[in-house]
């Protein structure tokens, strides 16, 4: 390895700048995997729904946003947007961008969940004099929403590690934080080399969580 | 309301268009090369995970499971800012390449996993009943169903990978996102240059899509 020895102890004075870093990660997340969730179940309602309008709009945008680059949606928002006499933060337009890119695979999920749902629960339902608005939320929505969990979880997963794209429009998420403190440190390989490591532990703690949670969750249908 | 100052849009000239096309050859290059080599090395990954010693077919997870749970920046990063102060120097170019074939390799050979294991183990049965060896039963029986299945998937995972390769312009390769930011930086027109580019991304990608969607129907069945 010509003779380099690894130093990851240089790493811990930057560990303040980690934490502001990964703080800032967790908020691009969180307000994200809120919009992607609902955007996704509108979405998922829409391609089920009768009218015609509604089923193609869902189409488009999830036909759009699957052939798309991320990075290149992000730079459509964040240099678009002030086109539009629109000014926003930079966080928040990553919260946006990465909420609508990650709107298409929730859609298909939440979507396969509601066909899921059999004829003889909707009969159940308007046998029990249910309206459609009632039927869908206390009947559809709570089958199809287990029955999407597991998959729903492994997109937000990936919605994690896709946030890491966020860095390129200059936020100091702890990707962004990464660079700067390894061009100020000069030990890239150790810096990435943890990030690596530490996107992974996170990607089985929450699939492990996930499994937990399914198992309870489940019901027979 | 600068979108709709119409004059502006002047200001994208056909070099500016001819500068994105051409880099459009440079991602369609890294794109295609690591998916060639990518695709190979998934082939071995997976059928050395159908292995049937425990030990030897947990192996490949050493590699594939670090590459498919982190970003692929990350990825990028560390092969083209780290390996150098470890001794390993390449071009840019080559650290696309590696990174994205591993990257696509680790991925490929969970599909390839999967629709192998996905054959069901009477059909094994079978063929060693009609005096197979291990190698005929693979070829004549298992490799024929399990491919349909794959075929699909491997393209649905293609054309993710290539809206994963927009990612290497960070290492300032002259890539379709890379030219896209630098002409709308020049001409200051984001919304009309981002859309073109995206464009030519949905171009390349959706015909993809589709034909996966039709394979899927036409060459796939159920088990």
């Amino acid at each position: 390895m010509g003779g380099y020895t690894l130093n990851f102890r240089v790493l811990l004075q930057y560990s303040g700048l980690f934490l502001q870093g990964v703080v800032l990660t967790i908020k691009i997340c969180v307000g994200s995997m809120i919009i992607s969730f609902f955007l996704g179940m509108l979405l998922a309602v829409m391609r089920q729904s009768k009218s015609r309008v509604a089923r193609f709009v869902s189409t488009v945008w999830v036909e759009v946003l699957r052939n798309t680059p991320f990075l290149i949606q992000l730079f459509f928002f964040y240099y678009g947007l002030p086109q539009l006499g629109i000014y926003v933060d930079a966080l928040v337009v990553a919260i946006i961008a990465l909420g609508i890119n990650s709107s298409a695979p929730n859609c298909e999920v939440i979507r396969s969940g509601l066909m899921a749902v059999k004829t003889g629960y909707y009969e159940a339902s308007a046998a029990l004099g249910f309206s459609k608005f009632q039927t869908f939320t206390r009947v559809v929505l709570p089958i199809s929403l287990r029955l999407a969990f597991k998959p729903l979880t492994s997109n937000f997963v990936n919605l994690v590690l896709t946030s890491s794209v966020c860095y390129g429009i200059t936020l100091m998420e702890i990707m962004g934080v990464a660079k700067t403190v390894s061009a100020r440190s000069n030990r890239p390989f150790e810096i990435y080399l943890i990030l690596l490591v530490v996107y992974c532990i996170f990607t089985y703690l929450v699939s492990f969580v996930a499994k937990a949670i399914d198992r309870k969750i489940q019901i027979k249908l | 309301m600068q979108v709709f100052d119409f004059a502006a849009y002047a200001r994208f000239k056909w070099s500016d268009m001819r500068m994105i096309l051409k880099a459009m050859g440079v991602t369609l290059h890294v794109t295609l090369l690591s998916l060639a080599i990518g695709t190979l090395i998934g082939l071995i990954l997976g059928l050395i995970r159908c292995a049937k010693n425990p030990i030897v077919n947990k192996l490949p997870l050493i590699v594939m499971e670090p590459l498919r749970n982190s970003p692929l920046i990350v990825q990028l990063f560390l092969v083209f800012f780290g390996l150098p102060s470890v001794g390993i120097r390449m071009k840019a170019m080559q650290a696309a390449v590696l990174t994205l074939s591993l990257n696509t390799a680790a991925f490929f050979a969970v599909l390839v996993h999967s629709s192998i294991k996905s054959i069901p183990e009477a059909q094994w049965e079978a063929g060693y009943a009609l005096g197979f060896n291990k190698f005929q039963i693979y070829w004549k029986i298992i490799a024929r169903q399990a491919i349909r299945l794959l075929i699909p998937q491997a393209i649905t995972l293609y054309i993710s990978q290539l809206q994963c390769s927009s990612l290497v312009s960070f290492l300032s390769l002259m890539d379709l996102s890379k030219a896209g930011q630098q002409v709308a930086q020049k001409t200051m027109l984001p919304f009309l240059i981002f859309g073109i580019v995206a464009g030519l991304y949905f171009v390349l990608s959706f015909p993809l899509a589709r034909f996966a969607k039709y394979l899927e129907k036409r060459i796939g069945f159920t088990i």
